[in-house]
């Protein structure tokens, strides 16, 4: 069997080389290019699926595609997601179902699928003391206004899960001891820039809080 | 205001670090300390906000992608003769490990810049080790550090637009192998193209990418016709040039 067109690693996937949980760690410790690689391997089967099963518009199925493929994503970062025991596939279409049901549940069918408000309100459900989305949304952009590398070196630690020594590799630290620091003291601006966000927030909009 | 131990000590709770001793304070405060419990869901409101940024940022990533794999004629998703954008970072892992190459024998143009293309041209040219000390930003050591990160869209987009206002050889030579690492593969000859026209740095290394592009984009002739005129020369490009030649007649 000759390797045609697919990226080797997702022909590695497909012709099951590396097992369930190969595929999980390769992901946990990667980066967007396993995300890219994991999303073109199944691509062409779940739209196919989706299309047929659901009915779906293929825009509306295709940003139910990115979304299934970024909660697996997720589960995995999260730790959520360790071990499987079906395939990548079955586990993704289980996702996609339960994603559209919900999607039509929610809106109906006519109405098209937000990914942008589908995102914020999967990010939301998952705290139990739920901060409001106004906070959320102040946390963000005194994010974007933090700079680089601390916004680098801060999401790679809290959302991309990875650990000091990863990050002293990837952003060139000299070591984990320098990035600890480093993510403490971008943390610490973070914070106050996040104060600065509220109270601005508060200020523009007061009769909402 | 808090003070540092408050600090670490949500910090440490977030991370999952705390000791028992640590525990049993941290729960008691949470009950009994205000300002201390605002704190903490101060905390969690910031990780809530990073965490839903960085799905932003992975769901436009896969937007991007998404607009690629659309250009590609019907049927090319699976057995295309071009690569995904992330190939040649993959393989890089997966070979060492796996030692897979083994699995396929043919000698397509593909295959032959899979083997050949084992990792792009690293950054020599400006070093963004960082110490303690924060570095400043500026476009320039950003689309460095994004390079040097792997962050090659991002490295290929700051490069573009630093390319408008300065031009140097080692730029084009990341910004040509960001190009290849993300796929774009006619914006990376170019590149390569524009290295070897207009200045006389990097000659070599630049006909060796120029003949990986062309192998990519299955222009057999040019990579055999760019091979021959490295493996002509008398420098390290030499031997893989010839060895690649030959694979390709």
């Amino acid at each position: 069997m000759r390797c045609y067109g697919l990226p080797l690693y997702a022909f590695i996937i497909k012709r099951n080389i590396m097992t369930q949980d190969e595929i999980i760690t390769k992901i946990k410790n990667g980066g967007q290019a396993e995300l890219g690689v994991v999303y073109e391997t199944y691509r062409e089967e779940f739209l196919h699926w989706i299309m047929k099963e659901y009915k779906c518009s293929t825009d509306d199925s295709q940003d139910i595609y990115q979304l299934t493929i970024l909660v697996f994503y997720d589960n995995i970062k999260n730790g959520k997601l360790e071990h499987l025991v079906s395939s990548v596939k079955t586990y993704l279409f289980g996702v996609g179902k339960n994603l559209v049901m919900e999607w039509r549940r929610k809106s109906g069918r006519s109405t098209p699928l937000d990914q942008e408000r589908w995102l914020n309100d999967y990010a939301m459900e998952e705290s139990d003391n739920a901060p409001t989305e106004q906070m959320v949304h102040a946390a963000r952009n005194a994010l974007s206004k933090l700079g680089e590398p601390c916004r680098q070196l801060i999401e790679m630690f809290y959302y991309g899960k990875k650990s000091m020594e990863e990050i002293t590799e990837e952003l060139h630290y000299k070591n984990a001891e320098t990035a600890k620091n480093q993510k403490c003291k971008c943390m610490k601006r973070l914070r106050k820039l996040y104060e600065e966000e509220k109270t601005r927030t508060l200020i523009e909009t007061p009769y909402e809080q | 205001m808090n003070n540092d131990y408050d600090i670490n000590l949500v910090e440490k709770y977030f991370e999952q670090e705390l000791t028992e001793t640590e525990t049993m304070e941290f729960n008691i405060r949470m009950e009994t300390d205000h300002a201390f419990k605002a704190l903490v869901d101060q905390e969690k409101v910031i990780i809530k906000g990073i965490h839903l940024d960085g799905l932003h940022r992975d769901l436009l990533y896969l937007q991007s992608l998404e607009k690629t794999l659309k250009q590609k004629p019907p049927g090319e998703d699976r057995y295309s003769k071009k690569i995904g954008y992330y190939a040649a970072a993959a393989v890089v892992t997966i070979l060492s490990v796996i030692g897979i190459w083994t699995y396929t024998s043919s000698n397509s143009s593909e295959e032959l810049f899979l083997t050949y293309y084992d990792k792009p041209y690293p950054n020599i040219f400006e070093t963004t080790t960082r110490g303690s000390a924060p570095v400043p930003s500026s476009l320039r050591t950003d689309a460095f550090k994004a390079y040097d990160r792997k962050d090659f869209n991002e490295a290929a987009r700051l490069f573009t637009e630093l390319q408008k206002t300065e031009k140097d050889p080692g730029m084009l030579m990341l910004l040509g192998n960001s190009n290849l690492m993300i796929g774009q593969i006619e914006e990376a000859k170019l590149n390569f193209t524009t290295l070897l026209n207009d200045f006389d740095d990097l000659d070599l290394p630049a006909k060796w990418y120029l003949s990986l592009c062309y192998l990519k984009s299955g222009d057999v002739e040019n990579a055999r016709k760019m091979l021959k005129e490295l493996g002509e020369t008398e420098v390290s490009y030499a031997t893989k040039a010839k060895e690649l030649l030959k694979e390709v007649d």
